[in-house]
């Protein structure tokens, strides 16, 4: 994932990121914001990069475009939060900003890829043992997982039995399963998906 | 996004190689020409499907040549799986994640007896507890990568926190504490070790390992990240320790009271927090001094192994500034240096004994 301008590792990479920020608020093009975007997300793979994208705010930025209509935003977005939530600063300042309704609004995304990516972006987020936010294992998120579990798709099958064995209390997961015969409502499979009975 | 079998062995639209942007501006476009498409940790996996290999019996030569980056645990062929005629698509699983990556990027798009390859992640093969895993070592590496960096950062720039203390002296309502937070840094040669990041962040930590590492001397540099991590939750609990530390903490609570100032740090102010070189040039060689003077003290003290920082005192030669607030800041200074040096025996016991054979100065880590 090497980016061009690889002039001087420290003033160069920031004002690069400055730059790939400042045209993604200033352009117009959907193609460019989509291009940037992805830049940025994958830039946030590299904790190297971390001191960067929060002086830029580029976690503002991501959690502000889990908002767009473009699904294709959305899943980069969210794409990048993932990537960079592991990290304990970066994820206490999701949690601070009031991200996760943002995130768990992307399990019900039509695409896989953002699907998957909120999946772990929550798992990152609620790790055992650092008063883990109780949002994040909420009766509905539960159910999601619920269902995904079943999913034909490997993935989110996997992603999900990890999110109920490792993040979940058995009682919460137990509760879940007798919720769901009664609850009318539940978080729509990604379209990938053969559709699985309730 | 539909996909053609989403049992194993079917074609996903992640296998689908995307078409290669043509689009990008001038600034951002990359030595090779790429998608575009984002690499989250989901989609990277030690399985890399390989598609496009000419059907000519090369599975060997095809294995050793992925073998180059990194063990391969296991290959097969994926006779199921669509492919373009006289061609073949293969499974190779590699030991671990790195190689996968490093396999990936290089032979993407490569030519392999007369074919271009297509390399992919497969994830969709992993087993619930290689997905466990891989997402667990991620959390690993990226935990091990801040906390080297932000060791790495804090012993650059030992004196960062000089700058932002000297805005807080105001707010001291004795100049032992401003002092204190000073010369603490300086000595121990660990500032905060979140210090770049912003300007809230920071303060926390420095605020909530000054108090809240109960008994634990500032000094103690490699506990440092460890503990702010640990208590930064428990910052606000901070605020019922001892005078000195509330006074340190006033202006973080002015500092966070400003969150809205504070985010609006942009690149360049971030640059002008470093401290210029000069001034970590003059700290290093204040600390290079004193720490001759106790090894000089050492070499001629037929006393006891035990480091006598105390009696130190009359030794050192006080320097009369002819001015009365002068000479109280340097008694000052003096005062805390020895404090802080007794309560860290280890670093500086280790430069003592070392006096006889090389000279202290080349222990220090120079940029």
């Amino acid at each position: 994932m090497a980016q061009k301008p690889k002039v001087d590792p420290h003033v160069g990479r920031l004002g690069y990121l400055q730059a790939l920020v400042t045209e993604f608020q200033e352009t117009e093009s959907q193609d460019a914001k989509e291009q940037v975007l992805a830049n940025l997300a994958n830039f946030a793979y590299d904790p190297g990069n971390y001191e960067y994208l929060r002086q830029l705010q580029v976690l503002d930025l991501f959690l502000d475009s889990l908002s767009e209509e473009n699904e294709t935003l959305v899943e980069f977005a969210i794409g990048g939060l993932c990537n960079l939530c592991p990290d304990r600063a970066n994820k206490e300042h999701i949690l601070q900003t009031g991200g996760i309704p943002l995130i768990i609004n992307c399990l019900s995304s039509p695409n896989e890829e953002t699907v998957l990516s909120a999946v772990t972006t929550i798992m990152y987020l609620s790790s055992p043992g650092s008063g883990s936010h109780p949002e994040l294992t909420a009766m509905p998120v539960v159910q999601c997982m619920l269902r995904f579990s079943l999913s034909a798709n490997t993935r989110l099958r996997n992603l999900a039995q990890i999110f109920l064995e490792d993040f979940c209390s058995p009682s919460q997961v137990a509760e879940a399963r007798t919720w769901r015969a009664h609850s009318a409502l539940g978080i729509p499979l990604p379209r990938t998906e053969a559709p699985q009975q309730p | 996004m539909a996909s053609s079998g989403g049992e194993l062995g079917g074609v996903f639209d992640h296998h689908v190689q995307r078409a290669v942007c043509d689009t990008r501006a001038k600034y951002r476009e990359g030595r090779r020409p790429r998608a575009v498409k984002v690499y989250t940790i989901n989609l990277e996996s030690r399985y890399l499907l390989i598609q496009g290999v000419p059907a000519v019996g090369a599975m060997k030569e095809l294995v050793e040549r992925f073998a180059l980056y990194g063990a391969i645990e296991q290959y097969n062929a994926l006779d199921e799986y669509p492919a373009e005629d006289f061609t073949e698509v293969y499974l190779i699983k590699f030991m671990n994640l790195q190689s996968a990556r490093t396999a990936k990027r290089k032979m993407d798009e490569q030519s392999f007896f007369g074919g271009l390859l297509h390399v992919c992640y497969a994830p969709e093969f992993e087993t619930v507890e290689e997905t466990r895993k891989k997402l667990q070592e991620r959390k690993a590496y990226i935990a091990r990568t801040t906390k080297n960096k932000d060791h790495y950062i804090t012993k650059k720039k030992p004196v960062t926190e000089l700058k932002d203390t000297k805005d807080f002296r105001q707010n001291f309502h004795s100049g032992t504490s401003g002092f204190r937070a000073v010369t603490v840094n300086t000595s121990a040669g660990n500032s905060d070790p979140c210090l770049p990041y912003s300007c809230e962040l920071p303060l926390c930590y420095f605020s909530s390992k000054c108090t809240c590492s109960s008994g634990e001397h500032m000094g103690k540099a490699s506990n440092f990240s460890q503990d702010s991590r640990n208590h930064a939750k428990t910052m606000e609990h901070c605020m019922h320790n001892d005078s000195l530390q509330k006074i340190q903490m006033k202006p973080l609570k002015n500092s966070l009271a400003f969150p809205g100032a504070q985010k609006a740090i942009t690149s360049s102010e971030a640059v002008e927090r470093f401290m210029p070189r000069t001034t970590q040039l003059q700290e290093r060689k204040r600390r290079r001094e004193d720490d001759r003077k106790i090894g000089t003290f050492l070499e001629t003290s037929t006393s006891s192994n035990e480091v006598m920082i105390g009696p130190l005192l009359p030794d050192i030669p006080k320097v009369d500034m002819h001015d009365d607030s002068l000479n109280t800041t340097a008694n000052l200074i003096r005062n805390k240096l020895q404090e802080v040096i007794s309560s860290v025996p280890k670093p500086p016991e280790d430069k003592l004994e070392d006096v006889h054979s090389s000279r202290p100065l080349k222990q220090r880590r120079r940029i």
